[in-house]
């Protein structure tokens, strides 16, 4: 394939090392449009098995974009995923749930009317599979899946340390706890891949620290691939394997942290120089 | 079967023009008075993101206070003014015993509310009128009632009801002083601003409570104007509800915001209602119209699912 | 200090995840469910039955179903009317055909004809959300209708294009038509409502009905975590019409004993409706709430100036009455837009705190 020819020769070549590790997404020359408007362009990059992966960019640069296209929300006109080793065709995004791509959004997305308890165990709902009439019965094997799967939920919510409000309605906890709850959500999945955006947008330092150790434990405890956006470069710089620098749709740098932080590309876009 | 369908209705279209132009005329009238009812609905959404059910009741309720009053003796024109007034109270009073206390709320409350509203007009209009039918007072408010007969040739001839023109004559008037009245005063820009958020309107100092009251009044000064063109060509009476439906998916067409796209749906709604019951509803034992304008809106719902005039939704996340 | 539940302590997911896991809640159920077949049969009249408790189970049952699809699910309907008269005509077509056949059980087939049309008036919620969608369903409400005057087969040919209930009996006791008695009917209806209210909220508490909920309250998060959209709204509307259908049928078998297609008109949707929202959306209690309250309410207003000895025309009393009705509605959506079963929570946590304000 062309793209795939074209994307070994740009990429850096300590890269190459590290292309032994199997890889779990790629993206090739990936653009993306809505009318006349360009949010994507001609982006290519991949995710490794079991690193955490930052992408970072100004406001406006196509990150959560990228995010929607990688969970197959929005479809780009041009450009490949593969994922696993194969190509994706054009897919929905229930599809994507199902191949084990988890998610969690910019502004909150819980399910408002549902409990903390409820909003976890529909992370579940994929792996649930009692039919209607079983469900209308409840008593017998409806029940006993209920409480298997609760088991599990149970278990995450011990991790995230949000037992208290278990029952509460998500509508009434505060904002850090809400976007704790979405990731226990996500969890709940058990996902290959977990694609964060913006997980700690809006925190203090301690909700920061605690959602820090939060995603580390998850990489590292139950080796889930991650994927984050976020502005924080602290938090960027300390907690990623690789960073993929977006602006104006486009990639501008990518690599290790210390190295992205040297590029004068990226130091431009962020301190903004004229164009 | 496939001839009835597909060629027949045609071949009559064409061998009989002077009755393929009337069903013309009867469609774009109808459809006048469909898009004079859904721009009362739009007026209202605009300004409060209210979906306004009980503007086809307005409407009847308007008519019916201007017949109920000039049959207690009150003269024509003023009666008029009588129910101009009643409606300007109806929207001070909507203000402020709904629309206040009800801010904030998600938008089905709010449409029930107006079904609220809807069951209390007919309750109150029948209890204090009647519930018989009424005939409209058209002749003494100086309308034409007469009719004027186009020969066309050795084709036929079609009959234009002079208050059908009349109709489209004021609804064309009426959607001009809207026009201006949106674009050029104060208080029209006011109102975009609140249609476009209703905080920030709020932070310069615009008053969404006035704003509401005029809105809810330009929307009963509409219905009333429909209300009587309405009522001339037929009875003034409850069963017009079952009519006012149909603004329903004259807006879906249209989009719920724009005026220009709530007379085209309108029309559109009117032309096909009219024909297709007359060339096609005989196939299936007629009375389709009852659920045609649905199904109309419904097909290019599937193909457009934000309506004619409305952007493309792009959704985000 | 009434409604406490302190000392109750769970020890298994299971009792964690029962129907009604506090003790009080149980206790009030057993008393509403001794009042309703015990109590009620014995001493009520048949006034009381036919007028009252027949109906307001009937409507109870079909704000059920229309709770599901719009509380539930998010869907809005303003079909339920037509949706019923699905049901209605489907049953009776079905003991017309089968007149040896159990008529309770036809009753309940009937809910299968009227998901299915449900489910094909659904189809377009993929694509069409919130007010938009109201015109799919009123288109269903308007063609539905028209079907039921334009298609002389769905009424047998009856000159009057009405439908009438002939005798039947189930086990030797006679169920429906005009010779049956008012408490044979109720308790028909009122196991099959309970029955109904019971399997509904075993399948709200799971996974469907999590996912209908999912639907509900942010469909694209629930579209990224699996859920397909179509499927499970189209499942919301097949199990909602098949409730509504059942509800229909029910209405003309055990209480109307006839009904032309004006019976199940855009009206009865509305009323349906405001069961609903009045009850409060997404909640079966609310469901019961708000068909007493928009049933009960007209009866008792038409009662009221007779015994406070003032004389009105038949005609104006039921002006008065929608009169009220309607200002009632928005005041009770202005008092609490999330319904009874809201006041009702309120109305409990007060209880739990009782005798302190806090």
């Amino acid at each position: 394939m062309n793209a795939f020819a074209l994307d070994t020769t740009t990429a850096p070549s300590d890269e190459t090392v590290k292309a032994e590790r199997e890889l779990l997404l790629r993206v090739d020359n990936v653009s993306l449009s809505f009318g006349g408007v360009k949010a994507i362009t001609n982006i290519s990059f991949d995710i490794q098995k079991g690193e955490i992966r930052a992408i970072i960019g100004p406001n406006g640069a196509g990150k959560t974009s990228m995010l929607n296209v990688i969970n197959g929300f929005y479809h780009p006109q041009e450009g490949t995923i593969t994922w696993q080793g194969q190509v994706r065709r054009k897919m929905k995004p229930y599809e994507a749930a199902s191949q084990g791509i988890a998610r969690t959004f910019q502004n909150v997305a819980l399910f408002k009317g549902m409990t903390t308890l409820d909003n976890i165990m529909s992370g579940r709902s994929l792996k649930m599979h009692r039919n209607f009439f079983w469900q209308m019965l409840w008593r017998g094997p409806a029940e006993k899946e209920e409480i298997e799967h609760r088991r599990k939920v149970e278990d995450i919510i011990d991790f995230l340390e949000i037992q208290a409000i278990r029952k509460t309605p998500v509508g009434r906890l505060s904002y850090g706890l809400q976007k704790r709850v979405e990731l226990g959500r996500a969890l709940a999945m058990e996902p290959d891949l977990l694609l964060l955006d913006e997980p700690m947008a809006g925190m203090n330092l301690e909700e920061k620290e605690d959602m820090s150790r939060f995603i580390l434990d998850v990489n590292q405890e139950f080796g889930t691939t991650i994927a984050l956006i976020e502005h924080d470069m602290g938090v960027v710089m300390d907690l990623s394997d690789r960073v993929v620098v977006l602006d104006y749709g486009k990639k501008i740098a990518d690599g290790p942290p210390e190295e992205v932080q040297a590029n004068q590309d990226v130091i431009d876009a962020y301190l903004g120089v004229s164009h | 079967m496939l001839y009835d369908i597909f060629i027949d209705p045609f071949v009559q279209m064409y061998e009989m023009p002077d009755f393929f132009l009337q069903v013309l005329w009867e469609g774009f009238v109808a459809g006048i008075l469909y898009a004079l009812i859904a721009l009362g609905f739009v007026l209202i959404f605009k300004a409060s993101g209210v979906f306004n059910f009980a503007q086809g009741i307005m409407v009847v309720f308007a008519g019916l206070t201007l017949v109920g009053l000039n049959e207690n003796g009150v003269p024509a024109y003023l009666a008029l003014l009588l129910t101009i007034a009643v409606m300007g109270v109806l929207a001070y009073g909507v203000e402020r015993v709904v629309m206040r206390p009800l801010v904030n709320q998600p938008e089905i409350i709010l449409l029930m509310a107006t079904i609220g509203l809807t069951y209390f007009l007919i309750g109150f209009g029948e209890f204090v009128f009647g519930g018989e039918p009424k005939q409209m007072i058209a002749e003494q408010l100086g309308l034409p009632t007469g009719s004027t007969a186009f020969e066309m040739g050795e084709r036929g001839l079609i009959i234009l009801q002079h208050i059908d023109i009349a109709a489209a004559v004021i609804a064309v008037v009426m959607v001009a002083a809207l026009g201006v009245f949106f674009n050029k005063t104060r208080i029209g820009r006011a109102l975009r601003a609140v249609a476009d958020d209703h905080q920030a309107a709020l932070s310069v100092g615009i008053s969404l409570n006035q704003i509401w009251a005029i809105v809810w009044f330009a929307a009963g000064l509409v219905a009333l104007a429909t209300g009587i063109m309405w009522g001339a060509r037929s009875d003034v009476s409850f069963a017009l509800e079952i009519v006012a439906f149909k603004a329903l998916p004259v807006l879906i067409l249209g989009g719920f915001t724009s005026i220009p796209g709530a007379i085209v749906g309108g029309l559109i709604i009117g032309f096909g209602e009219k024909i297709g019951e007359l060339y096609w509803g005989g196939l299936v034992g007629g009375g389709i119209e009852s659920w045609l304008a649905y199904i109309i809106a419904l097909i290019f719902l599937l193909f457009r699912p934000q309506g004619l005039f409305g952007e493309r939704i792009i959704e985000r996340i | 200090m009434f409604y406490r539940e302190a000392g109750q302590f769970k020890t298994s997911y299971k009792a964690d995840q029962a129907l009604l896991p506090i003790l009080q809640d149980r206790i009030g159920l057993a008393v509403i469910l001794l009042t309703a077949f015990v109590l009620i049969p014995v001493f009520a009249n048949d006034f009381f039955l036919t007028s009252i408790m027949i109906p307001f189970l009937v409507f109870a049952l079909a704000a059920i179903g229309l709770n599901v699809l719009t509380g539930f699910c998010g869907q809005l309907s303003l079909g339920t009317g037509a949706f019923m008269g699905v049901g209605a005509y489907a049953a009776y077509k079905l003991t017309s055909i089968f007149p040896d056949a159990n008529v309770i059980l036809m009753v309940l087939l009937s809910g299968v004809f009227s998901a299915a049309i449900g489910a094909v008036f659904g189809l377009p919620s993929l694509r069409i959300k919130g007010l938009y969608l109201a015109v799919t369903t009123l288109a269903a409400q308007f063609f539905l209708e028209w079907c039921f005057i334009r298609i002389p087969w769905l009424y047998n040919y009856n000159a009057s294009g009405a439908i009438e209930i002939p005798r039947r009996e189930v086990f030797g006791v006679i169920v429906s038509g005009a010779e049956a008695t008012p408490i044979a009917r109720y308790f028909v209806v009122l196991s099959i409502t309970a029955g109904i209210a019971y399997l509904m909220a075993n399948v709200l508490r799971g996974r469907i009905g999590r996912s209908w909920m999912m639907i509900r309250d942010m469909d694209i998060a629930a579209e990224l975590m699996g859920i397909r959209p179509l499927q499970t709204k189209l499942m919301a509307f097949a199990v909602s019409s098949f409730i509504c259908g059942v509800a229909g049928a029910m209405m003309v078998f055990f209480w109307l004993n006839a009904a032309e297609p004006s019976s199940y008109s855009i009206r009865l949707s509305f009323q349906i409706l405001f069961m609903v929202i009045l009850g409060g959306l997404g909640s079966l209690a609310g469901s019961f709430l708000g068909a007493a309250f928009i049933w009960i309410l007209p009866v008792i207003l038409k009662f009221v100036p007779g015994l406070m000895g003032i004389d009105m025309a038949a005609e104006t009393v039921e002006h008065a009455t929608f009169m009220i009705v309607g200002a009632l509605i928005i005041f009770f959506l202005i008092v609490e837009p999330h319904g009874f079963a809201r006041l009702w929570q309120i109305g409990k946590q007060k209880l739990r705190v009782w005798p302190f304000p806090y």
